[in-house]
């Protein structure tokens, strides 16, 4: 279980995070939605201490702590048990997709060079990437980059895995081939927080809706309840541009 | 009129070997050891700015700034005849290796540094996400990178400092422009000697142009047709 309660977090007097209580169970796929500017990027990198909030309890499994008491050493533990997706990818460019996966299992967890290749081929073929695997991340496809990472995310077996805004930057026809993967990884129950603009990805694969707006958590519930019956007028009002523009 | 006669012929072939020894025993020894010493200063003037460390980076900005604000002349002026004076003496050939790796840091620390910086923040903050350390992602991720962007402008300093060693020639090192005007004073031929001088220059130059378009070609992470794992893979799937 990973959750942060009242949760801060400001770019010099620019105040994101208004404290947001967030919670997710193993096994439960969250999306976070919200218009840009909400937060739920910040968000997810407060979660994964790619940004220092400014305050807040963190919690994960057994730890229950003030997020900015965290050492630097407990940041690193808790980071093997995540997987991140980012929205650029991020490929480590000089390496090719299989290394791409090796490198944390080899370097960080000193696992021998052809344990972790077998590992990461095994990956590499969940996500459809195998053939690809002695590319450079340069001669390959957005989609093609993005399944690698989430290959990548996947390496240390992780706790929670986290994808931000993991389409957005890929182009309208290869968007499908990331969300399938997901897809199938939501189904193997694995626990997942995704900021992302897909509704139909939130509909039909989250089992939990956030909806944020302005630094603050607004609405969350079922995805079902929260799409087909938002309670606050700021979901209806996202949700309303959201349909006109896809229509 | 300027012709080439029987005579000039002679001058020409017979100094050409008296160019090309200098050249290869002086002006090429200057430029690689200036090289290596020149880039390891420039990485060290480089870090010590990019970690952040107080003081040591105020003094590399200073030095920047100092080398790269005064003519190279100057500064081996001073080493050679300056310095002296306060009681360090260097041969010519030294004081010309110390000027150049001097004023060749200030440079490559800029392009070094410069190369590092360029490297995306995602590429560090993916690093931190699979658990490496700092020095890890320098090691791995950042440097690999960074000597690719590097390069071409390292490089180019590099064929910068061939040229740069005829300077030399100002503080009684005896490297090819200083036999050049040896020879052209003997003669009485300065153009000739000159412009055969500069041919030599002209080739070594572009030999290295063309060496620096190679190894740029073969710098680009690419992948080759033989994937041994795919098949690997493709193996242990049909195993199984």
């Amino acid at each position: 279980m990973l959750g942060v309660r009242n949760l801060h977090k400001s770019f010099g007097s620019n105040e994101v995070l208004k404290g947001v209580d967030f919670t997710i169970n193993d096994g439960e796929v969250v999306a976070v939605i919200g218009p840009s500017g909400s937060g739920k990027t910040t968000f997810l990198r407060c979660l994964s201490f790619l940004e220092k909030a400014n305050s807040g309890e963190y919690i994960f499994d057994d730890l229950d702590k003030d997020i900015t008491k965290i050492t630097r050493k407990e940041i690193k533990a808790l980071r093997m048990k995540m997987g991140f997706v980012f929205q650029n990818f991020n490929l480590f460019r000089n390496m090719t997709a299989i290394k791409n996966v090796t490198e944390g299992l080899t370097v960080v967890r000193k696992i021998p060079e052809d344990q972790a290749r077998v590992k990461a081929e095994t990956l590499l073929d969940k996500v459809g990437m195998l053939d690809h695997a002695n590319y450079y991340p340069d001669e390959l496809s957005g989609g093609q980059q993005q399944r690698a990472a989430i290959a990548r995310a996947l390496a240390n077996d992780p706790e929670v895995v986290m994808f931000d805004e993991p389409t957005s930057a890929l182009d309208p026809e290869l968007i499908g081939e990331v969300l399938s993967v997901m897809t199938k990884l939501a189904e193997e129950g694995t626990t997942m927080i995704v900021v992302t603009h897909e509704m139909n990805f939130a509909a039909d694969v989250a089992d939990r809706i956030v909806f944020m707006e302005n630094g603050r958590v607004v609405e969350e519930g079922p995805s079902e309840e929260v799409l087909k019956n938002p309670k606050e007028e700021a979901t209806k009002r996202f949700l309303r541009r959201i349909l006109e523009h896809d229509e | 009129m300027f012709v080439i006669n029987e005579r000039l012929w002679q001058i020409l072939i017979s100094s050409l070997p008296k160019l090309l020894i200098p050249f290869l025993t002086i002006s090429l020894k200057i430029t690689v050891l200036t090289f290596i010493f020149g880039t390891l200063l420039a990485m060290l003037i480089a870090i010590v700015q990019i970690a952040e460390v107080p003081i040591l980076k105020q003094l590399a900005r200073a030095y920047i700034w100092i080398f790269r604000s005064t003519p190279l002349l100057l500064q081996l002026w001073i080493i050679f005849f300056g310095l002296p004076t306060l009681g360090f003496k260097f041969s010519g050939f030294t004081a010309a290796v110390i000027a150049y790796s001097m004023n060749e840091a200030a440079y490559n620390a800029e392009i070094i540094r410069s190369s590092i910086l360029a490297v995306p923040e995602g590429q560090i903050e993916a690093g931190y996400m699979v658990g490496m350390n700092y020095f890890q992602i320098m090691t791995r991720v950042v440097l690999p990178q960074a000597a690719r962007i590097a390069f071409p402008p390292m490089f180019n300093s590099l064929i910068a400092l061939v040229k740069d060693t005829s300077l030399a020639s100002s503080v009684t090192v005896i490297e090819m422009m200083a036999v050049a005007r040896q020879i052209a004073a003997r003669y009485y031929e300065p153009f000739a000697l000159y412009c055969e001088t500069g041919l030599i220059y002209l080739v070594v130059c572009t030999l290295l142009t063309k060496l620096q378009s190679y190894l740029e070609g073969r710098l680009v992470w690419k992948s080759t047709d033989n994937h041994p794992s795919i098949t690997s893979g493709n193996k242990a799937q049909e195993a199984a």
